[in-house]
C-alpha cells in the first residue's frame, strides 16, 4: 500500500510538471490540444493527491504502524477522531493536507471558469501547476509520508497531546483553506503579466477569490487563538508567537489588498502595488508554511521541525525574483489610467490605509525573525515576544483604527469641507462622550482611550453609512426598519457587507483592549476550604480527586466560585497526565458570562496537599469571538455578492 | 477648506500616538505582574512568565515576588534574573546597540511610508491639474468636480476613465506617427 502511496505522489509530480510544460506550448503556439492536455493533468494531480490521503488516512486509522508517520502520531490507544485527524499532526501529512487543498483549488478553479475559452484561464492553471510541482516533489523526494519502518514498533509514540482537542481538528484545514488558497489570486496575477493583458475584469474575479481565502484565514487564526486560549493555559489567546505572526502576516496584507483593489476597480490606478500585495500575500503565506515547518524560530509549534527549510526557502526566494521581473518587465502595462483629484479623498485614505496595513506587516516581520538576525551578528540570543509587539504594533494597529472611521466617509474623487463637517463632527463628538464615559470604570492611559475614542466614532460612522442608505431610499420604500436595513444591505452587499466586517474588527478591539489592559491575576497554594480572593471572586478548594480518562489520567481540583458572596458555580481545573508523553497538560476550568471571563488552572499539586491555583479575570473576552462572527458575517455577506454576478452571467450563451 | 489641515492634524495625532509608546499602556497592575510580563519563560515552554505555570516559570514568579519584599528596584530584579538566565528571558530586546533596529525599523517605516504615499498622491494630483488646465486650454466646457448632483457622480468617472483612455491613445498615435 505505501508503494501506491509513494507512486500517487511521484505520478502527481509528473502531472504537475506536464501541466507546466503542456499549458506553455500550447500558450506559445496557440495549439488548443496542449492547452487542454494540460488542463486535465491538473485534474489528474487533484485525483492522485486524494488517492495519496486515503491511503495515508487508511493507514493512520488502522494505527499501520510499519509506517514511520503513523508510528510518530498516533498510538493505539488514540480516540478514533485524532487518529483521523492526525494526517495534520505532522510535517508530511500537513504538506499532503496542503498539496490536497491546492489541488482542490485548481480543480475548482478549472470547473469554474470551464466554459471560458480565453487562454489567459490557462495560464493561470499553468501558475497553480507550478506551485504543485513544488509541493509533489516535496512530497515525493524530501519529505515522504509513506516511508516505512524496517521493524514497526509494537506501539506508536503518540500524538502530541496539545493537538489532542476539538479545535485542532478543524483550524488546520480551515487555516490552510486560506493560506493556500492565496495561491488563486497570485496565479491571475503572473497570468496577467505574462500574457500581458490589460482590463479590469480579472481584478474583480481575483477580489472575489481573495475575499473567500481572507475569510477563511480569518476563521483559522481565531480559532487557533480560541485552541490557545483553552488548550495552552497561559491566561491569553494570542502571545505573538512565530507562528501566530506567520499566519497574521498574509491576512494582514490581503486585507490591504482588499482596500486598495477597489481603487483599481474604479479608478483604474495602482495597479503595480496591488500586484505586488497579491504576490506578498502569496510569499508571506508560502513563508508562513515556512516558519511552522522548517524549525527556525523555536515556538509552541516546534514539534513541526524538519529539514524541509531550505527547500521552502529556495521556493520563495525564486517566486519572489519571478513575480518581481515580472512586474518590472510589464511595468508599461500597469500605468495608472487616472490621476487623482484631492490627497484628502477615498483613494487617500486607502493609500495611507495600505502603508498602515504594509507597516504592521512589516513590523511583526521583523520582530518574528531578528531574534534569528541578532544572534547572528551580535552572538547573544534575544527574544523578541509579546513585551515587544505590543508596544510596537498597538500603536500602528490604533492609528488603523482611527482610519478605519474616517476612510469610508471621505467621498471618493475630493472631499469638500461641507462633507467634512457632515461626517465627522458627530462621531468625533460621540467618541469623546464614549471616552468620558470610560474614564470613570479606570479606562487610563493613551492606548484605551484612543481605543475607545475610534472604537465609537467608527461605529457612528457605520451607524450613520446605514442610516443615510436609508434616508436616500425611503421615497421608494416604507416599512419596518429590520426589513429597510436588509433591503439596505441588498442593494449594495459589498459595501454594507464591508461595513459589517469593520464593525465586528471594532468589537474584537474592544475585546482585546479589555483582556489585555483590565486582566487581573491572583494565584497561591490553597488547601482544603481555603479561599483566594480575586476582584469580586472568591474561589474555595473544596478538594482534589484524581481519575482516569481514555489515555489520560487526570487530576483534577474542585473550586467552588462565589462573586460578591454569592455562589456561581463549582469549576473543575485540572492536569492531564498522557500515558504517552512526559510532559503534564493543562486542562482550564472556565467561567464564561458575556462581560468577563473567569478562568482558572491547576498548576499542581504540592507535597503538602495544596493545590497552586492560577487565576485571571479576562474582561471581554468574548468580544474577540463575537467580533469574529460578525466578521464572517459581514465577509458572507460581501462574497454572496458574487454569486448574483454568476446568475446575471449565465443565460448569455 | 484649506486642503492641508486635516491630513496635518492626522500626522499629528499618529506621530503623537507613537511618541506615547511604552509606559503609557501599562495598567494598574500589581508590580510583580508588571515585571513578570515582561519576561520569557528560558525553558523550552517560551511563554510570557506571567501566564507561565512551569517550573522555571513559578520560580521566576518566586524570585520577582522575594524581590519586591526585599525593597529592590525593577531594573534589579530584572538584572539579577538576567545575570541568571541570559538576555534571552527580556520579552523584548534592550533598545541599545544593535538592537536599536528592531525598535526604530518599525516606526520609521511606518513614516516612510507615510511620506512615500504623500508624495506619489501630491504628484498624481499636480498631474492630474495639468492635464485638466490642457484640456480646458483646448477649450473643454467642462468644469472640474463642480458637477452638483450625486448621479452624474458616476457619469462623471465614466468621463475620466474615457478622458484617459483618449489621452493614451492620442499619445501612441503620436508615438505611431514619430516612429
Amino acid at each position: 500500500m505505501s508503494e501506491l502511496g509513494r507512486l500517487s505522489l511521484l505520478l502527481g509530480f509528473a502531472c504537475s510538471l506536464f501541466a507546466v510544460g503542456s499549458i506553455a506550448w500550447g500558450l506559445r503556439t496557440g495549439l488548443s490540444g496542449p492547452l487542454r492536455g494540460g488542463r486535465r493533468a491538473v485534474w489528474a494531480v487533484c485525483g492522485l493527491t486524494v488517492l495519496a490521503v486515503i491511503l495515508l488516512e487508511r493507514a493512520l486509522l488502522a494505527r499501520d504502524m510499519s509506517y514511520r508517520y503513523v508510528a510518530e502520531h498516533t498510538s493505539k490507544d488514540l480516540p478514533l477522531h485524532y487518529a483521523f485527524t492526525s494526517l495534520w499532526a505532522g510535517q508530511e501529512g500537513s504538506l499532503l493536507l496542503w498539496l490536497l487543498i491546492l489541488s482542490a483549488y485548481g480543480s475548482a478553479f478549472l470547473f469554474a471558469y470551464r466554459k471560458r475559452l480565453d487562454p489567459f484561464y490557462d495560464a493561470v492553471a499553468m501558475v497553480i501547476a507550478a506551485v504543485m510541482v513544488f509541493f509533489t516533489g516535496l512530497l515525493s523526494f524530501v519529505s515522504s509520508p509513506f516511508r516505512i519502518l524496517a521493524t514497526p514498533p509494537p506501539d506508536g509514540m503518540g500524538l502530541n497531546p496539545l493537538l489532542q482537542d476539538p479545535g485542532m481538528m478543524i483550524h488546520p484545514p480551515i487555516l490552510y483553506t486560506g493560506y493556500v488558497g492565496f495561491v488563486v489570486p497570485f496565479a491571475f496575477a503572473m497570468a496577467v503579466l505574462l500574457l500581458n493583458r490589460s482590463g479590469t475584469r480579472w481584478i474583480e474575479e481575483v477580489r472575489r477569490w481573495t475575499l473567500f481565502c481572507w475569510g477563511f484565514l480569518g476563521v483559522g487564526i481565531l480559532l487557533g487563538a480560541r485552541w490557545a486560549y483553552i488548550e495552552l493555559g497561559w491566561g491569553g489567546y494570542w502571545g505573538w508567537d512565530p507562528v501566530e505572526n506567520a499566519s497574521l502576516m498574509p491576512w494582514l496584507v490581503g486585507t490591504g489588498f482588499l482596500h486598495s483593489v477597489m481603487i483599481e476597480q474604479r479608478r483604474g490606478m495602482l495597479k503595480t502595488w496591488n500586484i505586488t500585495l497579491i504576490a506578498l500575500t502569496f510569499l508571506l503565506s508560502m513563508f508562513g508554511t515556512f516558519l511552522t515547518r522548517s524549525g527556525v524560530l523555536t515556538s509552541v509549534h516546534s514539534f513541526a521541525e524538519s529539514n524541509i527549510g531550505p527547500w521552502f526557502l529556495g521556493f520563495i526566494l525564486i517566486a519572489a525574483t519571478a513575480a518581481t521581473a515580472l512586474i518590472l518587465y510589464r511595468k508599461a502595462l500597469l500605468e495608472s489610467e487616472n490621476r487623482m483629484d484631492a490627497i484628502v479623498s477615498r483613494e487617500g485614505s486607502f493609500l495611507f490605509n495600505n502603508v498602515l496595513f504594509v507597516a504592521l506587516t512589516f513590523a511583526t516581520f521583523l520582530g518574528t525573525t531578528f531574534p534569528v538576525l541578532s544572534e547572528a551578528v551580535t552572538g547573544t540570543k534575544i527574544s523578541v515576544s509579546a513585551p515587544f509587539f505590543n508596544r510596537v504594533n498597538v500603536p500602528i494597529a490604533l492609528t488603523l483604527l482611527l482610519l478605519t472611521g474616517a476612510g469610508p466617509v471621505l467621498s471618493w474623487k475630493r472631499v469638500t469641507a461641507s462633507v467634512l463637517k457632515r461626517n465627522f463632527v458627530l462621531p468625533a463628538f460621540l467618541g469623546v462622550i464614549a471616552v468620558l464615559v470610560a474614564l470613570p470604570f479606570g479606562a487610563t492611559g493613551v492606548y484605551p482611550l484612543v481605543c475607545i475614542f475610534g472604537a465609537a466614532f467608527v461605529i457612528t460612522t457605520i451607524v450613520m453609512g446605514f442610516a443615510r442608505g436609508i434616508q436616500a431610499r425611503k421615497s421608494a420604500e416604507t416599512g419596518a426598519l429590520p426589513g429597510q436595513v436588509v433591503s439596505l444591505v441588498q442593494k449594495n452587499k459589498r459595501r454594507y457587507g464591508g461595513y459589517i466586517v469593520h464593525a465586528g474588527m471594532v468589537v474584537i478591539f474592544l475585546g482585546v483592549l479589555g483582556s489585555s489592559v483590565f486582566q487581573k491575576e491572583a494565584h497561591g497554594p490553597l488547601r482544603n476550604g481555603e479561599s483566594l480572593k480575586l476582584g469580586p471572586y472568591a474561589l474555595t478548594l473544596r478538594g482534589v480527586t484524581d481519575h482516569q480518562r481514555q489515555n489520560a489520567s487526570l487530576t483534577t481540583a474542585i473550586v467552588d466560585v462565589q462573586r460578591d458572596g454569592k455562589f456561581v458555580a463549582t469549576e473543575h481545573p485540572s492536569k492531564a497526565f498522557y500515558s504517552k508523553s512526559q510532559q503534564p497538560m493543562t486542562e482550564v476550568a472556565l467561567h464564561t458570562t458575556p462581560m468577563e471571563d473567569l478562568y482558572l488552572i491547576l498548576g499542581g499539586v504540592n507535597e503538602d496537599g495544596s493545590a497552586s491555583i492560577q487565576a485571571y479575570i479576562n474582561p471581554l473576552v468574548s468580544f474577540v469571538w463575537v467580533g469574529g462572527l460578525i466578521m464572517v458575517f459581514g465577509t458572507l455577506i460581501a462574497l454572496s455578492d458574487r454569486m448574483r454576478l454568476r446568475r446575471e452571467e449565465k443565460p448569455v450563451p | 477648506m484649506r486642503p492641508l489641515r486635516a491630513p496635518l492634524a492626522f500626522l499629528v495625532l499618529i506621530s503623537a500616538l507613537l511618541a506615547g509608546s511604552a509606559p503609557l499602556l501599562a495598567k494598574e497592575k500589581d508590580p510583580a505582574q508588571e515585571i513578570t510580563s515582561q519576561l520569557i519563560c528560558p525553558c523550552s515552554c517560551g511563554e510570557v512568565v506571567s501566564g507561565c505555570i512551569c517550573e522555571t516559570g513559578m520560580s521566576m514568579k518566586a524570585a520577582v515576588e522575594n524581590g519586591i519584599k526585599a525593597g529592590k528596584s525593577k531594573q534589579e530584579i530584572i538584572g539579577a534574573l538576567v545575570s541568571q538566565y541570559g538576555e534571552v528571558i527580556r520579552g523584548a530586546p534592550k533598545p541599545e546597540g544593535f538592537n536599536l533596529i528592531v525598535w526604530i525599523a518599525p516606526f520609521a517605516a511606518t513614516l516612510l511610508g507615510f511620506a512615500i504615499a504623500w508624495l506619489v498622491l501630491r504628484r498624481m494630483v499636480r498631474r492630474r491639474s495639468e492635464l485638466a488646465t490642457a484640456a480646458a486650454g483646448a477649450g473643454s466646457p467642462a468644469a472640474r468636480g463642480t458637477m452638483p448632483f450625486p448621479a452624474v457622480r458616476g457619469l462623471e468617472e465614466d468621463l475620466d476613465a474615457l478622458r484617459a483612455r483618449a489621452e493614451k491613445e492620442l499619445r501612441q498615435m503620436k508615438q505611431g506617427r514619430e516612429a
